[in-house]
């Protein structure tokens, strides 16, 4: 244990802690975690000093190894999604490191399972989609026949975005294209006579969609100081907000002409 | 507040920690906290009015808990934070603004649309609030998680060989 330093190649330790910043922000980390994760790997690791910078689009990862020796790598993040459980892992495995439980070989096979870890099945994702929308319907003043078309609603909205984003639609259309989808059906549900209130099923569904994680993110980073993460986060959640107010009003909208009037 | 509400709160955190991607089995943790947040702010905001204020105290509780059960369980707290302010998350208020907004009604979304950014607001502050009161009141853990460059720490305690890694730094740059 005490040669550690010498043994493992500097390149080696500049990547694992670069990767598991970017596991980490890429699975929706706060940026602080992710820069303090880079920074304690490289130093556990035997680096002398290590600075991380990360922002919500990329982390640089500059690291003086035993050698004296100044390496930097930038690591581009161009996928963000929410997977709680790589959070947790990721941290468990820095620990694991600082505390030197595990060897660099072992923790770089870890981290890559790790980030192969795959979210939640169409159909397992559906149903949790269902249970979120349906409940927080209720929430919010539905009855038990709004909870159910919010679920149902739900299940489908909720796979719209994955779907979108593999044929490489950006974002914002996604989300304008989903909360569009959903607020029409909610609309449809409520003439058809199946549910009772269109707002609450609306909102049970919308909430899916809704960057509520996002806000509340940026507003942290930027009270953590971590300013430019903070603004970086502000935009992206200004921005699908934008693209879900004008996909429900562009149901409405729609809704309006052709049942003459609004809901 | 219907008696019910938090359960509605705890089944829809529940399906949200689901789709965030967290495991199951933490899944009824991450539901009794979001109840947790439901049950302190549903009457607080009932009783004053004010959305903000009831969000501030909610997040302050969601935050506390959080972070209790992080040490517990080893997990880091925002895990746990993530799912329990959700049922808190002004979405109800981004939807009225936005219908105001498409019925002509610009004052009345103007003010629904300020008050929904002041509960986000006060959601956040309620989250760094908590995270300050945690590290004041646990000073092991500002040792082991707030320091920006951890001294290496071998784990038979000994330290590494030439004093501390800055100083080993600063002798080599000489």
């Amino acid at each position: 244990m005490s040669d550690r330093q010498t043994k493992i190649d500097p390149e080696e330790i500049l990547l694992l802690a670069a990767d598991a910043a970017r596991v980490a922000l890429e699975s929706g980390a706060e940026t602080y975690r992710a820069e303090e994760t880079a920074t304690a790997i490289a130093t556990a690791m035997g680096g002398a000093e290590a600075e991380c910078y990360a922002t919500p689009t990329g982390v640089t990862l500059s690291f003086m190894g035993g050698d004296g020796r100044v390496r930097t790598i930038l690591r581009r993040i161009k996928r963000r999604s929410m997977n709680l459980e790589r959070v947790a892992l990721v941290s468990a495995l820095s620990r694991s490191i600082v505390s030197g439980d595990i060897e660099i070989a072992d923790a770089a096979t870890e981290l890559g399972r790790i980030e192969s870890r795959r979210a939640l099945g169409p159909l397992a994702s559906s149903t949790a989609a269902a249970v979120g929308a349906g409940f927080f319907s209720m929430l919010f003043g539905g009855a038990w026949n709004d909870a159910i078309v919010a679920a149902a609603v739900g299940a489908f909205v909720s796979r719209l975005p994955p779907v979108l984003a593999a044929r490489r639609i950006a974002d914002f259309l996604a989300s304008l294209a989903a909360a569009a989808a959903g607020t029409l059906l909610c609309l449809a549900a409520r003439e058809a006579g199946i549910s009772s209130s269109a707002d609450a099923t609306i909102i049970g569904v919308l909430m899916l969609l809704v960057p509520g994680i996002a806000v509340t993110n940026a507003i942290r980073d930027t009270i953590a100081g971590d300013l430019v993460a903070g603004v970086a986060r502000g935009a992206d959640a200004f921005m699908s907000a934008a693209a879900i107010a004008a996909g429900a009003g562009l149901s409405y909208w729609l809704w309006g002409l052709v049942a003459g009037g609004p809901g | 507040m219907s008696p019910l509400e938090p359960l509605w709160a705890a089944l829809a955190t529940a399906g949200f920690a689901a789709l965030f991607g967290l495991r199951l089995r933490e899944a009824p943790v991450a539901a009794a906290v979001g109840a947790l947040g439901w049950a302190i702010a549903a009457p607080i905001a009932a009783a004053t009015g004010s959305t903000p204020v009831a969000d501030l105290a909610g997040a302050v509780v969601v935050g506390l808990a959080a972070e209790i059960i992080a040490v517990l369980r080893k997990r880091p707290a925002s895990v746990y934070i993530a799912c329990g302010i959700i049922p808190l998350v002004p979405g109800a208020g981004m939807y009225y603004t936005m219908l105001q907004y498409s019925r002509g009604l610009n004052l009345e979304a103007q003010e629904t649309g300020i008050s929904t950014l002041a509960a986000a607001g006060a959601i956040a502050a309620g989250i760094a609030i908590s995270g300050a009161m945690a590290r004041i009141f646990s000073l092991r853990r500002i040792a082991g998680r707030r320091r920006p460059t951890p001294l290496r720490r071998r784990s038979d305690g000994t330290e590494a060989p030439g004093g501390s890694p800055k100083e080993a730094a600063t002798s080599r740059r000489r």
